[in-house]
């Protein structure tokens, strides 16, 4: 899979990525006045759906409540629909779409499901804790150089390199 | 100046939308051509066998960081402009930490996500779904959480101020930990899996010796910066005689005309701080204020310190008075406080004309309406 994906259509340097991110990133501060951000979007999407199924539920929410009639009107919804049409674009033209779960070749594809969803749980609920994920926090809040924002992302590493023994089975050949 | 979409309050409006979608356009983009549409590579950084997520995150954090501080040197950009984040150290850490677990997990976060799922990933899906899961769990029980959700609430925190640097001094080191973790990268990935591709070749030496020299060249505006410090340090701290002539002069003070206009116009170097609890202010504050309470006040303002206009305001005036006498005794000569508070402001700027007991000149009326456009549209 990897070595295909290699074949077919190298990579970006990582570092030119890495300044064209920065580049984007310092854009959004100065036009938008906010930094990127994508957990916002999802959270605000949970809200619609749970509105759209309890509404007088989610208006009386101490949480979701204070987000309005409709939720989706907030702009890290639209920002998240542009990280999918990028991502879409340019996974297009170099010819990187092709419908798979990624996993290692020991691992059932129930063990790597089971993962992706409780995984999922958990961020989508840090994220709201800590107000962001690692684009609006650790990327955004980080360049910024606030105090919390930097916090967040070492404790993600230090998070993520204390459970990452337990979770190797998923991606063992 | 650029006038921000967040300071000019249509963020969240068509303009603000069709924005957001063409920076996360290009967010999108860049994050696919990485190879972050893969959650293997992503997770790949946990076990040190890929280290890209560390290469291409630290890269954008430092080019930002560098890339801001230009701007608001050459005077394009201020913080004033930027939606600035609290810190909130129980929610940062605890979530953190949490969110580690559950980017390992998975092999994804948020952003990744939405690329991953454009590449085909049902893995990429799956955690998408979770996610929202999360964020319904988390309103649910925010009764709960809220506790922690506010625990260590500090308010706006910059990180060198922590450590008593300047923002210059601090992104000059920032940059220097960068550049050591790129070579750490490489070398990792050269004893792991016998790549460290750009251990050859002359690409990170000549990349790593432009990161340093755009650090180092932010140092060239800290100049006025460093005297105005030093100015500051070197003035006697004012007598309370002075302090009262000041207060008996309205030196002190703005009235709420002058600030309005000055808002409008947009007048480079205004700092308008609201220091009434956040609830208060999320209900209304004026266009621009920043949310800062008053017990975070010096270490928010110590990089405003006589560099510019500082207002501070809140219902009434006596909080920012005492803000005021504190920050004096410090040697702030640039704070101002709003005359008769937020109240006097609604009702010498924002109250429409017909309610008005006394005569309104056209002039004035005209005024009026201009500043209830300005300060009451969302």
């Amino acid at each position: 899979m990897k070595n295909l994906e290699n074949k077919k259509s190298p990579l970006m340097n990582p570092y030119l990525a890495g300044v064209f991110l920065g580049l984007t990133l310092l854009a959004s501060f100065v036009f938008l006045g906010a930094g990127l951000g994508a957990s916002g979007g999802i959270a605000r999407i949970g809200a619609f759906m749970e509105r759209w199924a309890f509404p007088a539920h989610v208006s009386l929410s101490e949480y979701f409540g204070r987000w309005g009639e409709n939720p989706l009107r907030y702009y890290l919804v639209f920002m998240l629909a542009g990280v999918f049409a990028g991502g879409l674009f340019s996974a297009i033209s170099k010819g990187r779409v092709l419908i798979k779960i990624e996993k290692g070749k020991k691992a059932s594809i129930a063990l790597r499901v089971a993962l992706s969803f409780i995984g999922g749980i958990i961020v989508g609920f840090a994220s709201r804790l800590a107000g962001g994920c690692t684009s609006g926090q650790a990327l955004s809040g980080g360049a910024m150089l606030f105090s919390g924002s930097l916090i967040f992302l070492v404790c993600i590493f230090i998070g993520g390199y204390a459970a990452a023994w337990f979770l190797r089975r998923q991606w063992n050949d | 100046m650029i006038n921000s979409f967040y300071i000019q309050g249509i963020m969240n409006t068509g303009s603000g939308f069709a924005l957001s979608i063409i920076i996360g356009f290009f967010f999108g983009l860049v994050l696919e051509k990485a190879g972050f549409g893969s959650s293997r590579r992503l997770a790949g950084i946990f076990y040190f066998r890929e280290m890209t997520v560390l290469k291409v995150m630290f890269t954008a954090v430092v080019v930002a960081c560098l890339g801001f501080g230009y701007l608001s040197g050459f005077g394009f950009v201020d913080m004033g402009n930027i939606y600035l984040m609290p810190t909130i150290y129980g929610a940062q850490i605890i979530g953190g930490l949490v969110f580690g677990v559950g980017f390992v997990m998975s092999g994804w976060c948020p952003g990744t996500a939405a690329v991953g799922l454009a590449s085909g990933s049902i893995d990429a899906l799956i955690f998408l779904i979770g996610a929202i899961v999360g964020s319904i769990i988390y309103s649910e029980t925010f009764a709960f959480i809220k506790p922690i959700a506010n625990w260590g609430d500090c308010g706006v925190s910059y990180v060198y101020n922590l450590t008593g640097m300047s923002r210059t001094s601090f992104s000059f080191i920032f940059t220097l930990i960068a550049i050591a973790c790129f070579w750490f990268a490489e070398f990792v990935e050269k004893e792991r899996i016998k790549e460290g591709f750009y251990l050859r070749g002359q690409f990170l030496k000549a990349f790593s010796f432009l990161l340093f020299v755009a650090a180092a060249g932010l140092f060239a505006f800290n100049g006025s910066d460093a005297k105005v410090n030093v100015a500051g340090k070197s003035l006697a701290a004012i007598t309370p005689q002075a302090r009262l002539n000041i207060a008996e002069e309205g030196k002190d003070h703005i009235s709420p005309e002058e600030l309005a206009d000055m808002l409008i116009k947009g007048q480079k170097n205004l700092l308008v701080i609201d220091i009434r609890p956040e609830s208060e202010y999320s209900n209304f504050h004026i266009r621009g204020a920043l949310n800062i309470s008053m017990s975070n006040l010096p270490e928010f303002l110590l990089p405003y310190k006589n560099k510019g206009d500082v207002v501070i305001y809140s219902n009434g005036m006596t909080h920012p008075a005492q803000a005021r006498d504190v920050l004096l005794s410090e040697n702030y000569m640039n704070v101002y406080i709003l005359t008769d508070g937020l109240a006097g402001f609604k009702e010498q700027c924002l109250k429409p004309v017909s309610l008005r007991t006394e005569p309104v000149s056209d002039k004035k009326a005209m005024n009026i309406n201009a500043w209830r456009k300005f300060f009451l549209t969302k």
